[in-house]
């Protein structure tokens, strides 16, 4: 694969995430132009490759749509870090990668033999960008998780929701799809562009806890500052009203609606028929309005219900009002005109799952955008590429070291 | 640990443009916090974001908006009135000198001041610019209104946030905000490296739609490999121990029983057993049940279509989760956590703003970091760096700013402006 076009091509990864927060970090790479090669092994399945979903009645290691989504762009090198040869190996590949990316427990790689020490002997420039969960050392370093374990510790779940139901959640491991992957990319083009500028590799540790703290920092200031401990206050605001989704025509179909300014809140009245009741004078101010909030909600749902979401979404933004539908995956995928026209989801062809739907980059560049380059990689579907073409292995080590279950 | 004001910084040869709302302030400051020059360029007056709170000792004053505070630090600030000729006139002299520039305006607003890209580029070759919208600036929605609610709905987050009896929940933070500033901070270090290299400079456009879209996690893809329509699961356990139970005085969140995840079931049955609660499931029965408790009955109870089975499992699961609820309603929050994890099991804490500040391994970590406001006579703790290099750190380098704090650093010392200029174009209501 050769991406001239791409900004980060001539880029190479040795990349030995698993799961979430590490393999999409490498896709965003991988998708403008690195050479990102998924170090996997039979031994050692990641874990998304056995999630669901699946097509129903084939469960291979290959087909998984959680897998397959976050991969795409990218090389799978089958290298089974459990064998004493493989350490070789491995140190031979990041001697001519620029990043090597992990996601481990702490102290993983090391019991590999694979320290940053030894990292830098072959490769004294080297970026090595680490994701742990809670960040090496300290009294919580080795403790497990994941996204669902991290958003709660962030105080996310606290927050998030209604006051009156328990902290769930946003019903996803929110921190594993753009806070932690965002943040370590965010840290490792950094860190390339001072290499380019100085000669100088680093090493960047990124705790997901830490990372993903960082996106609840008015309720931590509220408390370092005012000592006031904030509560979830479900989809009101304090300086807006109404604010909330609205229930629609249909079965669980709901349209957000945002009023902020005295303008918008006349838009609304005027959208909506100018019913008498927004003429009185308990919701002509913001004020006002924050005082009866339960009676406006229910006035407005009383002229949502009446009509689609898509219908209320479109007269109100015709309008001026922010509105917007509260779509499913379904109205994303196939009713959204507007991610439609600007193809947001790509479709890719794998010779096992077939023509699936992928995110595409979440950011545009207009000269060099990045690009689904290819599929997700079936399980070490380029084992025998990256010893010829990467590592420059004759074929008499390779089969070797397929006997010996190195390449495994 | 060395200095870090001795250290190097990764961007200290950039200089960004802030000309942005809400959506653009984490951008600003995840730039400025590598080392670049962020200069935030206010309406006069102030940034309208600083009237939203909370506030300071609940000071309503655009000076003490922590809400602001919290995403504004290591910035410089200057006022100017980019609508008046005299205004976009300066912007051109500040770009002259900019690598980068952040803006959040309705899609097409530079171009009626002859600031598009194409224009920037006059002025300074190689400037790149990234624009922050909620639908990006192209396509039939990229003209509606997107404030986080809007974004966050449309993106198809919120509908899998919450209970399925409730309305769906918005997360909490403008995490659209957040989600769109990082991936604008990502494009433009992309698009700096290419600009290093060649010397081209190029648009960054973000949609905070397609920000957030992929927290979605699997949704699309059930959809789309199985059409199965993901929904809001609320607190269902379906699975005992995967859900979220009631302390004496939280709440923990468990996922405790999947193959792969942490220690399974029967660990988190020994410490039930040792602390004399596991009640009848110390029985060679219930033994029995819970070891079949693996991940394809997971995966069939969750999403399969199989009514016997999920008739078997369900008084079993509930009457295990019974046992199990009862158990940690006995314990305390913290201290159940840390037993947990000792255990190897994944469970933790439903953390309150105020165990994240006492959270010991984010103080052992020196993570908070503190910020010394003397307007206020205060020092504040501030959320720290969300990653650490080794040779070039993050650094928070100043309190935010106040409102046009560096106009006579900026206008007169750097751009060269007389003290009566500046005076003037303050009179004019320019500055």
């Amino acid at each position: 694969m050769t991406t001239p076009d791409l900004p980060l091509a001539g880029i190479r990864v040795a990349d030995f995430t698993w799961f979430g927060a590490g393999p999409i970090y490498t896709e965003i790479l991988a998708n403008h132009g690195a050479q990102v090669i998924r170090i996997e092994s039979q031994a050692h399945i990641d874990g998304l490759r056995v999630a669901h979903p699946m097509p129903e009645g084939r469960y291979t290691l290959n087909v998984s749509g959680y897998y397959n989504n976050f991969n795409a762009s990218k090389l799978s090198f089958l290298l089974n870090m459990k064998h004493p040869k493989s350490l070789d190996v491995a140190l031979r590949l990041i001697a001519i990668s620029d990043i090597v990316a992990e996601n481990y427990t702490p102290g993983t790689l090391e019991k590999w033999g694979l320290t940053y020490e030894a990292m830098l002997a072959v490769k004294p420039d080297v970026i090595l960008v680490r994701e742990p969960m809670q960040g090496a050392g300290g009294p919580h370093g080795d403790f497990g998780g994941f996204g669902l374990v991290i958003a709660p510790l962030t105080g996310l779940n606290h927050l998030s929701g209604f006051p009156h139901r328990e902290p769930v959640g946003l019903g996803t491991q929110y921190t594993d799809y753009v806070m932690n992957p965002g943040h370590a990319a965010i840290a490792t083009l950094a860190a390339l562009r001072y290499r380019n500028r100085t000669g100088k590799g680093q090493l960047i540790e990124v705790a997901q806890v830490e990372s993903s703290v960082s996106v609840v920092g008015t309720a931590i200031l509220d408390y370092t500052a005012n000592g006031r401990v904030g509560m979830r206050a479900g989809n009101r605001l304090r300086h807006a009203a109404p604010h909330g989704v609205f229930r629609c025509a249909g079965d669980d179909r709901w349209c957000a609606i945002a009023v902020f300014t005295h303008d918008e809140w006349r838009a609304l009245g005027g959208a909506m028929g100018d019913p008498d009741w927004t003429r009185e004078e308990r919701f002509a101010t913001l004020q006002g309005r924050k005082a009866n909030e339960d009676e406006l909600d229910r006035l407005i749902e009383g002229w949502t219900r009446e009509r689609s979401a898509e219908e209320a979404m479109q007269t109100l933004q015709a309008a001026g009002v922010p509105a917007g539908v509260v779509q499913s995956a379904q109205d994303v995928l196939e009713n959204d005109p507007h991610l439609k026209a600007r193809g947001y989801y790509g479709y890719l062809d794998h010779p096992e799952a077939g023509l699936t739907a992928y995110d595409g980059p979440g950011f545009r560049l207009s000269k060099t955008p990045g690009r689904l380059l290819s599929p997700a990689p079936m399980l070490g579907e380029h084992t025998a590429f990256v010893c010829s073409e990467v590592l420059k292995m004759d074929d008499e080590e390779t089969a070797q070291l397929v006997m010996e279950n190195v390449l495994f | 640990m060395a200095d870090p004001v001795e250290t190097p910084l990764a961007l200290d040869d950039i200089r960004v443009l802030e000309l942005a709302g809400e959506p653009g302030w984490y951008c600003g400051k995840l730039l400025a916090e590598l080392g670049a020059d962020v200069i935030k360029i206010e309406p006069p007056g102030g940034d309208p974001g600083r009237r939203i709170g909370p506030f300071y000792h609940d000071e309503i004053d655009p000076e003490k908006s922590l809400y602001f505070f919290a995403q504004n630090t290591s910035k410089r600030s200057i006022t100017l009135d980019i609508a008046a000729a005299d205004g976009q006139a300066l912007f051109r002299r500040l770009a002259a000198s900019a690598d980068v520039v952040i803006e959040t305006f309705p899609p097409g607003f530079l171009q009626t001041l002859g600031l598009d890209y194409q224009a920037l580029t006059q002025i300074r070759p190689g400037i790149i610019l990234a624009s922050i919208t909620g639908f990006g600036q192209w396509g039939p929605h990229s003209h509606f209104k997107g404030p986080d609610i809007v974004a966050v709905a449309m993106s198809g987050i919120m509908y899998l946030a919450g209970f399925p009896d409730d309305p769906p929940n918005r997360p909490y933070g403008n995490q659209s905000h957040y989600c769109a500033s990082i991936q604008a901070a990502t494009g433009i270090l992309t698009a700096l490296l290419h600009r290093d290299l060649t010397g081209e400079g190029q648009q960054v456009g973000v949609s905070m739609q397609e920000a957030l879209s992929m927290n979605q996690e699997t949704a699309i893809q059930y959809w789309d490999i199985r059409h199965e329509l993901r929904g809001r699961m609320g607190n269902e356990r379906r699975m005992p121990a995967i859900g979220a139970y009631q302390t004496q005085d939280g709440y923990l969140m468990f996922f405790v029983g999947v193959p792969g995840f942490g220690a399974p079931w029967p660990v988190l049955f020994q410490w039930m057993a040792e602390e004399g609660m596991a009640e009848d499931l110390d029985s060679p029965e219930w033994r029995d049940i819970y070891g079949q408790m693996d991940l394809r009955l997971v995966a069939e109870l969750y999403f399969g279509h199989d009514p016997e089975l999920a008739a078997q499992w369900r008084p079993r699961m509930s009457h295990i989760d019974g046992v199990l609820d009862r158990f940690v309603r006995a314990h305390t929050t913290q201290p159940m956590y840390e037993e947990a994890q000792r255990r190897g099991l994944l469970v933790a804490p439903c953390n309150t703003p105020e165990d994240v500040v006492r959270n010991p391994q984010l103080n052992y970590r020196q993570w908070f970091t503190t910020v010394v406001h003397p307007e206020l006579a205060a020092t504040i703790a501030y959320p720290g760096p969300p990653y650490r290099l080794s040779d070039t750190p993050w650094r928070l380098r100043r309190r935010p700013p106040l409102i046009g704090e560096h106009n006579d650093e900026v206008y007169c010392r750097e751009l060269g402006l007389s003290q009566q200029q500046l005076a003037a174009l303050s009179a004019a209501g320019v500055i």
